[in-house]
Parts: structure tokens; C-alpha cells; sequence
């Protein structure tokens, strides 16, 4: 296993830069999740890093050597590929100890890594099919298996569990999370999947236009987001951002005067200097008031009283809330305990410790930044 | 595909085939079957017939020029399959990289295979002509290699590695449209996986470029074997002293003393030859 750094790194196809003066450090044994918009670069820093694309600028660090000009194949890291790349003409077997084989194995090492990786992604029972006669999960475990199998500095992974059911999908996050603590292997993680990227990660990169926005572990990311891109992009439920006035000490929105004096971490000095400021409530923050859950003094709640439902949509367990705040469209999610229904004027509560203010610049910045 | 498909495919098959078989059938079968009938018979130029039972035949395994046909045959197969095969893989790779002007060299590569045989072939007799020819000029008077002009052409020994190396820079360009269609399709990421497994340029071409083009290969190898076997004008322009398998039987059956029967009963061995490398094709090859 080996740390990765990457030194101000920089891609441009022709003129049109794609990666942008990214910086990077994963530690030995860490796993790292790439998160953003589709075409943002998170696959182009990875083949990146794998040397399957040159770096336009900047470096790239293995373990202590600079990788710049160091070729794939002399790299020592597995991929598991966005689109599987197997090699049609080889069994399953054939295709999972192909790199194994490669890299100088013994027998008795490859057989028992087969062995393990074949039981591991349920795959036993396809060892000897070619993988024009798999479904596309199947592929996909493949991939997965031969990246697994080898003994790899480091394991990048683009997307590699996209084209499973949900159960399936399940089943491999759970082993490669298994899998990394029992190899501490460094990773880097490429996912559209938020459960993923928070389940996953030891820490996760968020991308946008080839720029990072912030890099931090995933409870930070969802608590402390450092501006409304990240704030709105990690979080399902999208986060609700109510422009609001300020007038004295108090968030001014609809009817709601929210005391900004008791949300954490906010400079009122600064936050006077503002006219408005964006208030950031995640949908998991509102709490039906009906419900009337043990309250105690210390907390630090803040009602929002006749709200109007316009839209409940029943998940099982979770229920999500439609309805106005600020003038714009705002959801929260409840759990099947509360019984609100359509058209209801209800309240519910928010936990002020909770909301975030962000500056209504383009880049939205965080105003209460403070610990996790 | 699903078999529902193939089903119905085979059937619009049959029925978009089935005239060009019925043509077919009345050119090639009737031609075959009396070709068979002749070489049973001693045939006269005035025509007359007498049957001569398994005779030509055993003439003919009697006759030492025909063993040296077929051992001249064998090694003109060989170097001119391994030949266009070798060439026209090396010029596909190098075709398939990205490089200025590349798709006018591609298109230059295909001049050989589509220039008029007799014109090449009047060039190529230029080539080594042993007074004027380049080939002495470059080898006696520039590099002086040798002191003795050679013709090549002249002697049947060194002819034969001048009609092969005719054929192969006359037919490689076949072999390279070929292998240079499929490269084009072998998916990028492969090369890329392989790369990440660890495999060198050459560990890439050995694990990916080769399995993908082994049908392609199979197929160029057995049509070269095919369409040499019965390669005439080529050899009998360039040096008609090259006696191969389809010359000797043309010298039997249309010079000197002419014995057609003798001539029929070589083309019935050679078409069971034939016959058998067809099956192979068909059954092995485009089984894959
Ligand atoms: N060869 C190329 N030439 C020009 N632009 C390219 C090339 N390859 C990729 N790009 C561009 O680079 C950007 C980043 O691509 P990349 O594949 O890294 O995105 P991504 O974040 O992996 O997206 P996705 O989540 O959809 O896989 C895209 O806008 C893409 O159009
Ligand atoms: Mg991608």
C-alpha cells in the first residue's frame, strides 16, 4: 500500500482545461470518494493517476516517487473501469488472475485469491463463462474481482457498482468497505451515490468543473458544507436555502424572525455586514412539533407554525414534506410516526444548532463554519 | 442475437442465395464433375477419347516433376502466406497509430493490390534485370556485396524467392485492409486494462491485439493458402521457369506434349486439397 499526492495538477484537452490545479493527498491505507456532476473530471484525475491520460501539469506522487512519466503498466494499481473492460476472450477465472499472474504470483497464492474473491462477489458459479454470456452486474463483479484479486499499491474504482440492483449494490459496499479494512488498502473511489460516497469514504471529494470544493469526512461534508454547491449537491433530499433579510439580529423570511444570536457559530459583527443571507435547513432537520418529543430546556428549537403541506409522499419508513418557505419550493422529511396530510397547516421545528447561513455571492460561502 | 432472429435470418439467407447457387452450380459444378469424367480418359487434340482407367494417375505419381511441383508449391505457400500475413499485421499496427498524412499512407499502402499485374510484373522484371536492373546496380556497383551480377529471375532457385517476394508486396495490402478493419474495433479500454495489469506494448499486443485478430488471421491465412494454391499468372509472368503446382499443370495440359487427362487428374487432386482446407474454414474457422 502507498500514499497518493497530487501536486497542483492540472488537464487541458487543446485549450479547454478540465482538471484545475487539483490537490490531493490520500494516505496510506485511506479510501477517498470523488464526488460531483457528470463530467466534472472525476474520471479523467483518475486515469490520471493511473497514466492511462498525461498529466497536463503538476505532479503525481506514489509512495515517494513521482509517477509523471512512469508508464501504467509500471505503476502497480488495479482499476476497476466505468464501462468493466474484460477481455472477451478469457473466462471469468482467466480475466481475475490475468494481473495476479502478471505481477509474479505463486500458485498457491492465486488459487486462494480466486477462491476468495470468486466467493466474496458471488461468482463461483460463472468461473469457467466468457463474459459476452454474463448480465451486466455480473460483468461488473468481474471487474471488480480482478481489480480485487491483485495486490495493488493502489485501487482506483470509477463507478464500479452502477449497474447493480439495489440489494446486490448493498451487498459490495458492505464487502469492499470489508474488504479495505481487512487489506487497509488506499483507494480512490469515483460514485454518483451519495450512500456510497458517506458510507464508503474515509473522506470524500467533492468535484465541480474540474475544480475541488471541498474535501472532508463525510459528516463533515454533510454538516459543515463550505458553500451551497456542496451544501445542495451532498444531501437527499437536496438542502432547502430560504434567502432571508436581516434586520438587527434576526433572519427575516415570510413571517419567521429566526434569533441568529442562537445559531452556532456566527459572527454577528460579519453577518451585519450582510443585507442577505441564505438559510440552510437539510430536510432531515424538521421535526413535526405535533409529535411533541421529549424536549428538555437546553434545546435550541425554532417553530415554524402554520406551514401548509402541499404534498406528502409516503417512503415506507421516511415521509417527504412539500411546502413554501421563503417563497421558494422546500421540503422536509419526517418518518411515519407524524400523520400530516395534504393541504394540513401544521408546525414543525428546527433545531437551530443545525442551520447553516451562507453569503449570497455566486460562490454562496458558508458564514457559521465551526466544528463537526 | 436472439434465436428468434437467427432463425429468421437463415431463412431470408436462403432465399437471397438460393439463385446464386443455381448459377453457381451450372459454372463451377458442371466444369468439376467433367474434370473428374476426363481424367479417367487419354484425350487427343482432335478430341478423341479412350479410356485409360486410374492410368493418368498413376503417371502421374510416377513423375518426379510433379513431386517438385509440389515441393516448389509448398515452399511458395509458405512464404508468401507467412509473408503477406507478417506484413500486412506490421503495416495494420503501424497504420492504426496516429501520425501526420496518415490516411494518405494508408491509402498508398493499397497501390500494389490494385495496379495491373502485367504492368508490376514488367516492372519487377526491370528490377532485376541483370544488365540494367537496380537490384544488380545497388548490390555490385553501390554496396559492392558481390562482385558477379546475378539474374535472379534466370536461375529457378533464386526465381522462386523473387515470385514470392512479388506476391507478398503485391497481395500484403489484402491482409492489411483486413487486419487494420478489426484493429480499429478492438475497444481502447482493453489496451488500457492490460496496461493496468501490467502488461508492456509487447504483453499488450500478445493478450489483446492477437486474440482479437485470431479470426481475422485464421481467415487471411487459409484465403492465402486458398487463392495460392491456384496462383498462376503472377508466377508464369514473372518467371515462368518457377514451376509450381498450377504451372506444371498448365505445361501438361497446354504445351509440348499435350496430355489434358494428365493435366485433369493434377486439378481433381488438387481440388480435393482444396475441398478439404474449405471444410476446415468453414468449420472451424468461421465457427469462432
Ligand atoms: N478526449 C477528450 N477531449 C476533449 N474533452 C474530453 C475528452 N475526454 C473527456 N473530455 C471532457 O472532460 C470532462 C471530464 O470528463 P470525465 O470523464 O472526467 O467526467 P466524469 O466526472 O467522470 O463524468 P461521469 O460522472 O459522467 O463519468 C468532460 O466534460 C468531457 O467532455
Ligand atoms: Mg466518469
Amino acid at each position: 500500500m502507498s500514499s497518493v499526492i497530487l501536486r497542483n495538477v492540472n488537464k487541458s484537452y487543446g485549450n479547454l482545461p478540465i482538471v484545475k490545479n487539483l490537490n490531493l493527498e490520500v494516505k496510506d491505507g485511506e479510501f477517498v470518494v470523488l464526488v460531483g456532476p457528470s463530467g466534472c473530471g472525476k474520471s479523467t484525475t483518475l486515469r490520471m493517476v493511473a497514466g492511462l491520460e498525461d498529466i497536463t501539469q503538476g505532479e503525481i506522487q506514489i509512495g515517494k516517487r513521482a509517477i509523471n512519466d512512469l508508464p501504467p503498466h509500471k505503476r502497480n494499481i488495479a482499476m476497476v473501469f466505468q464501462n468493466y473492460a474484460l477481455y472477451p476472450h478469457m473466462s471469468v477465472r482467466e480475466n481475475i488472475v490475468f494481473g495476479l499472474k502478471k505481477s509474479g504470483a505463486d500458485a498457491e497464492t492465486i488459487k486462494q485469491k480466486l477462491a476468495d474473491v470468486s466467493e466474496m462477489l458471488k461468482l463461483d458459479d460463472y468461473l469457467d463463462r466468457k463474459p459476452a454470456d454474463l448480465s451486466g452486474g455480473q460483468r461488473q463483479r468481474v471487474a471488480m474481482g480482478r481489480a480485487l484479486a491483485r495486490d495493488a499499491d493502489v485501487y482506483l474504482f470509477d463507478e464500479p457498482l452502477s449497474n447493480l440492483d439495489a440489494k446486490l449494490r448493498h451487498h459490495m459496499r458492505t464487502e469492499i468497505a470489508r474488504i479495505q479494512h481487512q487489506y487497509n488498502m488506499t483507494a480512490i473511489y469515483v460514485t454518483h451515490d451519495q450512500i456510497e460516497a458517506m458510507t464508503l469514504g474515509d473522506r470524500v471529494v467533492v468535484m465541480r468543473d474540474g475544480i475541488v470544493e471541498q474535501v472532508g469526512t463525510p459528516m463533515e461534508i454533510y454538516l459543515q458544507p463550505t458553500n451551497t454547491f456542496v451544501a445542495t449537491f451532498i444531501g437527499s433530499p437536496a438542502m432547502n436555502l430560504i434567502e432571508a433579510e436581516i434586520e438587527g439580529e434576526d433572519l427575516v423570511f415570510d413571517n419567521y424572525r429566526l434569533p441568529a444570536a442562537k445559531i452556532a457559530n456566527v459572527d454577528l459583527q460579519d453577518l451585519k455586514s450582510h443585507d442577505t443571507v441564505l438559510v440552510g435547513i437539510r430536510p432531515d432537520f424538521f421535526e413535526d412539533s405535533a409529535l411533541s418529543l421529549k424536549r428538555s430546556p437546553s434545546d435550541n428549537l425554532f417553530e415554524f407554525n402554520d406551514i401548509q403541506v402541499e404534498l406528502v409522499e409516503n417512503l415506507g419508513f421516511d415521509k417527504e414534506i412539500m411546502f413554501k418557505l421563503g417563497g421558494e419550493d422546500a421540503k422536509a422529511r419526517l418518518d411515519l410516526r407524524s400523520h400530516v396530510k395534504r393541504q394540513e397547516n401544521i408546525s414543525m421545528s428546527v433545531d437551530l444548532n443545525r442551520v447553516l447561513l451562507f453569503d449570497t455571492s455566486p460562490q454562496g460561502m458558508l458564514l457559521n463554519a465551526g466544528e463537526v | 442475437m436472439s434465436s428468434v432472429l437467427i432463425k429468421n435470418e437463415s431463412r431470408l439467407g436462403l432465399k437471397l442465395v438460393a439463385p446464386a447457387v443455381g448459377i453457381i452450380g451450372l459454372l463451377v459444378i458442371y466444369p468439376i464433375l467433367f474434370n473428374i469424367y476426363l481424367s479417367f480418359f487419354d484425350v487427343q487434340l482432335n478430341g478423341t477419347k479412350t479410356f485409360v482407367g486410374m492410368e493418368n494417375y498413376t503417371d502421374l505419381l510416377g513423375n518426379p516433376r510433379y513431386f517438385h511441383s509440389i515441393g516448389v508449391s509448398v515452399i511458395y505457400l509458405i512464404g508468401t502466406v507467412v509473408g503477406t500475413t507478417v506484413l500486412g499485421l506490421a503495416a495494420a499496427i503501424l497504420m492504426n497509430q496516429e501520425f501526420r498524412f496518415r490516411n494518405l499512407a494508408r491509402g498508398l499502402i493499397l497501390l500494389p493490390y490494385f495496379a495491373p499485374v502485367i504492368s508490376v510484373v514488367f516492372g519487377w522484371q526491370f528490377i532485376f534485370d541483370p544488365v540494367n536492373g537496380i537490384y544488380n546496380h545497388v548490390v555490385v556497383d553501390v554496396l559492392h556485396l558481390t562482385d558477379t551480377r546475378e539474374n535472379l529471375i534466370g536461375n529457378p532457385d533464386s526465381a522462386l524467392f523473387v515470385v514470392i517476394l512479388f506476391d507478398i508486396w503485391k497481395h500484403f495490402p489484402i491482409a492489411y485492409l483486413l487486419f487494420l478493419a478489426k484493429l480499429q474495433s478492438v475497444p481502447k479500454d482493453l489496451y488500457e486494462a492490460a496496461a493496468i495489469d501490467g502488461q508492456n506494448a509487447w504483453g499488450r499486443f500478445w493478450h489483446v491485439t492477437l486474440p482479437e485478430l485470431r479470426f481475422v488471421i485464421a481467415t487471411v491465412v487459409l484465403l492465402r493458402i486458398i487463392w495460392n494454391l491456384n496462383r498462376f499468372e503472377d508466377v508464369y509472368l514473372l518467371a515462368p521457369n518457377v514451376e509450381t503446382l498450377p504451372i506444371f499443370t498448365y505445361y501438361q495440359a497446354f504445351a509440348g506434349i499435350v496430355d489434358q487427362g494428365v493435366a485433369a487428374a493434377i486439378s481433381v487432386i488438387q481440388l480435393l486439397v482444396l475441398v478439404g482446407l474449405i471444410w476446415l474454414y468453414v468449420r472451424k474457422v468461421l465457427k469462432w
